[in-house]
Order: C-alpha cells, then sequence, then structure tokens
C-alpha cells in the first residue's frame, strides 16, 4: 500500500439503495491528500447520494468508506466532520441571521479550531470581497458571496477532505473562478483531498486531473478528463445529452 | 466576541442586574402586594427559563411542570425528612430533574416539531397520574403538606423575609445557570435553531447540545418547583398541571425568545398585568392567549427582540447620516 493511499479518502464497493431504488452500485475510488477529483454526470445519476454517503449524511446499504484505513462506514454526519471529512452544498447554506464573522466564528469552533482567521483566510475573504461585509447579516449579501462564504466556512473547520457539491451551481461566469482560487488553496495551503461535483464542464477541465462519471449509479468511466470526455459512451450519456 | 454575541451577553446580565430590585423592594416596603408580586415573578422567571433554554435550540419543551414536581416533591421529602438546609434543598431540586431527564432525553430528543410538543406534554400526564397512584410516596391527591420551610444554617427562613428571600435566592441560581449553559453553548444552540445541518456538517454533535440543554432545563425547572413548594409548604399535583406551562411559553414570547431579558419582562409584565386585573382572574388565560396572538404577528421578537430591532435600525440611520454629513463636509 502507498503511503499516498494509507491517508487517502477511500469508497470501497459503495452502493446506496432506497427501498426498490437503486441509486448508485459497487462505486469504488479514492481521493488522495491534496488531490482534485472531478465527478460528473447526468441529474439522477447518484452523484449527491454519493457525497451524503460519503459525509455520513445516508448510511451506504452496502460497501465502506475509509479514511487510510479508519473505517468510518455508518459513522454520524459530525463525527465524520470531526474526523477531517466536510462537505458543502448545492444551495447557498450560511447562518442566515447572523453575520459574516460570526459564521466564520462558528465555522471554526465547531471543527476544533479557536484561533481567530488563520489557514489564510482573511486572503480569501479579501480576494472574494467579503472581508468589507464582515458584520452583515449573511442573508443580505448577494448569492455569489452567500456561496463563498459557504465554502470558506468549510475550509474554517479544518478538514483534511473536501466534498464540494456543486460549488459552481448559480454563480456567474466571472465568478467561476473564485471557486479554482478556492480550490488551489485548499488544496496547497491546507493540503486537502478534494472530490467535486459538478455540471460546468470548463471548471472540471481546469480544475479535475482526473474524473468519475456516473451513469445510472454506475462508473460509467474514470481517468483525465481529456480522455474521458473524448469516449463515445461519456458523449452520449452526459455530453451529448446537456447538447441536445 | 462579535457585536451580535456582545449584545446578546449585554442583555442576559442586564436581566440578572434587574432581578435585584426584586430582592430589595419586599424588604424594605411592609407590602403584602409587593411581597406576593416578588415570590411570583421570582417562580415565574425560574420556570420561564426552563422553557427559553429549550427555545435556544428551537424546541418548544412542554415538561416544565413534571421537571417542576420533580423538584417540588424531592425537596419536599428531603424537608419532611428533617433537612431544612436552603443549599441542600436546592441542590436536590435540581439533580433529581437533571437526572430523570437523562434518560428521558434520550427518547424523547430524536423527535422535532409538534411530535416533541405532543410527547413532552404527554409526560406531564404521566406524571400527573403517576403522583395520584402513588399515595404513599408523594401522598396522591393530597400531595405532601406541612413541609418545613428552608433554613441557611442557624437562619430561619420562615418569617416574611424568608418568604420573600427563598424564591428569589432560587430565581437568582436559576439565572446563573441558564446564563452559563446558554452562553458557553450559544454558537451551539443557536446553530442547532437556524441550521441544524449546517452545524451538523460543520461537526456540532447535535444530540450531546440536546441533551446539555434538556438536563439543565429540568433542574432550573425543579428549582421553580422547589420555591413554589416552599412558599406554599406544600408539594400538590394541583400546583404543576400540566396547562401550566402555557403561561410560561406566553411570558417567554412576549417578552423575547431570544435574550433573559426577554424572559425577565415577559414573566414581570404579565404577572403584574394579572395582578392588576385580578379581579378578572377567570380570563387570565384568556388574556394570555390573546397577548400571545397579538405578539407573534405584530413582533415576532417579543417586546425586548422588537425593542432591539428598533434600535438597531436607528442606529444604522443614524450612522448612515452622520457618514453623509462627514463627507458633504468633506466635499
Amino acid at each position: 500500500m502507498s503511503s499516498a493511499s494509507i491517508t487517502a479518502l477511500r469508497v470501497k464497493g459503495a452502493t446506496k439503495q432506497f427501498g426498490g431504488l437503486k441509486v448508485f452500485e459497487g462505486i469504488s475510488f479514492e481521493v488522495a491528500p491534496g488531490g482534485v477529483m472531478g465527478v460528473i454526470g447526468p441529474n439522477g445519476a447518484g452523484k449527491t447520494t454519493l457525497i451524503n454517503v460519503m459525509c455520513g449524511m445516508l448510511k451506504p446499504t452496502s460497501g465502506r468508506i475509509l479514511i487510510g484505513d479508519q473505517d468510518i462506514t455508518g459513522k454520524p454526519l459530525h463525527a465524520v466532520s470531526r474526523l477531517g471529512v466536510a462537505r458543502s452544498f448545492q444551495q447557498t447554506n450560511t447562518f442566515r441571521s447572523v453575520s459574516v464573522d460570526e459564521n466564520l466564528f462558528r465555522a471554526q469552533r465547531f471543527g476544533g479550531s479557536h484561533g481567530g482567521l488563520d489557514l489564510g483566510l482573511s486572503e480569501l475573504l479579501e480576494e472574494f470581497g467579503l472581508i468589507r461585509h464582515l458584520h452583515e447579516p449573511s442573508e443580505k449579501l448577494p448569492y455569489g458571496l452567500q456561496k463563498m462564504l459557504g465554502l470558506i466556512m468549510v475550509l474554517a473547520a479544518r478538514p483534511r477532505f473536501l466534498l464540494l457539491d456543486e460549488p459552481a451551481a448559480g454563480l456567474e461566469r466571472r465568478e467561476r473562478t473564485q471557486v479554482d482560487r478556492f480550490v488551489e488553496h485548499a488544496r496547497s495551503r491546507l493540503g486537502c483531498g478534494i472530490l467535486i461535483v459538478e455540471h460546468d464542464m470548463e471548471l472540471v477541465r481546469r480544475l479535475c486531473p482526473y474524473i468519475l462519471v456516473l451513469e445510472a449509479g454506475r462508473l460509467l468511466a474514470q481517468g483525465s478528463p481529456a480522455d474521458v470526455l473524448s469516449r463515445k459512451e461519456v458523449i452520449d450519456a452526459y455530453l451529448g445529452a446537456s447538447e441536445e | 466576541m462579535t457585536p451580535n454575541r456582545h449584545r446578546d451577553f449585554k442583555l442576559d446580565i442586564c436581566s440578572v442586574v434587574l432581578i435585584l430590585p426584586l430582592l430589595v423592594a419586599p424588604l424594605l416596603t411592609e407590602s403584602p402586594l409587593l411581597d406576593s408580586l416578588s415570590f411570583q415573578i421570582a417562580i415565574g422567571v425560574s420556570a420561564t427559563l426552563a422553557v427559553y433554554i429549550m427555545l435556544r435550540m428551537g424546541l418548544l419543551s412542554f415538561t416544565v411542570p413534571a421537571f417542576m414536581a420533580f423538584g417540588a416533591y424531592a425537596a419536599a421529602m428531603l424537608a419532611k425528612g428533617g433537612t431544612t438546609n436552603l443549599l441542600l434543598l436546592m441542590a436536590i431540586s435540581f439533580l433529581v430533574p437533571a437526572l430523570i431527564a437523562v434518560p428521558l432525553g434520550a427518547m424523547v430528543l430524536r423527535l422535532k416539531g409538534i411530535y416533541f410538543i405532543f410527547i413532552t406534554f404527554v409526560f406531564n400526564e404521566i406524571l400527573q397520574l403517576i403522583i395520584f397512584e402513588t399515595p404513599t410516596l408523594t401522598g396522591g391527591s393530597d400531595g405532601i403538606s406541612g413541609v418545613p420551610p428552608a433554613t441557611l444554617f442557624s437562619l430561619d427562613l420562615a418569617g416574611r423575609a424568608g418568604i420573600v428571600l427563598v424564591p428569589v435566592v432560587v430565581c437568582a441560581a436559576a439565572m446563573l445557570c441558564t446564563l452559563l449553559v446558554t452562553q458557553r453553548f450559544r454558537a451551539e444552540f443557536t446553530s442547532i435553531e437556524e441550521n441544524e445541518t449546517l452545524a451538523e456538517s460543520l461537526g456540532v454533535a447535535i444530540w450531546k447540545y440536546r441533551t446539555i440543554g434538556f438536563v439543565a432545563s429540568a433542574g432550573v425547572a425543579g428549582l421553580a418547583g422547589f420555591a413554589l413548594a416552599n412558599m406554599l409548604a406544600t408539594a400538590h399535583p394541583s400546583s404543576f398541571a400540566s396547562w401550566s406551562v402555557i403561561n410560561f411559553i406566553a411570558y417567554a414570547f412576549i417578552g423575547g425568545r431570544g435574550t433573559m431579558l426577554g424572559v425577565v419582562a415577559g414573566s414581570a409584565l404579565l404577572i403584574v398585568m394579572n395582578s392588576i386585573f385580578s379581579s378578572y382572574a377567570q380570563l387570565s388565560a384568556g388574556m394570555n392567549g390573546v397577548l400571545l396572538l397579538v405578539v407573534m404577528i405584530a413582533a415576532p421578537g417579543g417586546l425586548v427582540g422588537t425593542c432591539v430591532r428598533l434600535y438597531g435600525a436607528a442606529k444604522t440611520r443614524v450612522n448612515g447620516a452622520l457618514t453623509a454629513h462627514v463627507q458633504e463636509e468633506r466635499a
């Protein structure tokens, strides 16, 4: 076993079923520390359910989730988060009635960090234009800023692995580069392993050296974006469908 | 400390300071009315704080009368057994309901919304039934009467001063406990109330904080129950009827459920109003109901919450005007 896989976030033969409905079956892959992996697929392919299973919001029907050799299968959401696997949400998700700095304080506190704005978060706040809104309630922020605040809060909890559920959804094109900056910061400054579920192919190509394609609950293809996105079955199942 | 936390802390401290006149006023006068208002408000605030702790996590708990009964009966049994030390009676009246809250919490705290309300309400009814069916232990429908008054070392607290003093000391202890719990876990409690999924995804063990709040709420309710039993010299099931929690909920919502100051303001206001309109006592529940409706519709933050919001809005307007004025001057 390589040293990277010892601390990698590993999904081994995961299956999730709701009654008779099989969302995905027998999925296996691993996210290396400092690595970025993309997960793409048409709507209903099971991408968000995969994140829900990995982060502890849902229990897999079978299969295991591990950090290195530590089995975290079935552990509750808060325990998985404390073990270093944090997730973001498709929609904006902050404590809406309180200020930006209170949101950040809570994220740090809940993640077990009490040392003020470290981790280079103040750089991100400055770059994303959040620093001048520190004392405003987060619900008063524009959508894009709320979305970026949600991402920074996840980072403030000091994760080892980030599961980003459509981080660019709802953002304007010019705002999407902030997601690039965020991912780069998390990877280079914190050494986070990152899994990105995303529909924006340009963003996936830019950020992810390795991607998985899910289709109807099965792993259709995996590899580099250039390789995977040129395969006929992927184009038929996903890109072709979205272009119609 | 961010401005919101700083403001709420100041309001909570302010509520503790406001309780002092309760302690002083009756002792400086010979007014039986003030005596009566003092211990009614002290007991009302203590019981409402038990509701308030749970409301901080977005849970409306109806168990307060039941936990008051546990505290009252535990203290009454101890006092009848010859232990009348105030501090010991307070300790037992806090600990017994708090310990009962641990297994009960494990069963009911996974529920939310109307299911939680329903099960906590039913718990009161079950306890009433148990009290009536265990006359050898609890005195049944007669309750435990002739409870000796509390003492503090060599000081006998049986007289008028004692009757006023004990509820106020109990109220101060309840406020201190509530302040400690709600300030220490403020971030967790309010996050659970506002966005439980986000809080959990960031690492908050929801069950743990709900249990802490439930146990503290039970203990505080137990203290209120003891104060009531000590004042009446009786622990009687009718003192802890299920419907009495409606009053405490009304106090919290009308005063403002966001701060302890709201609890104090709501309790004091409604108890004084009930006293003023005592000749229409049978209408008090209806009056509380109407007030509750009006406040929920017109001022969801309650009296204190609305004042804080209006103050914040006025402050923003003034700051805006000042900034504009400075910019004009510079130009």
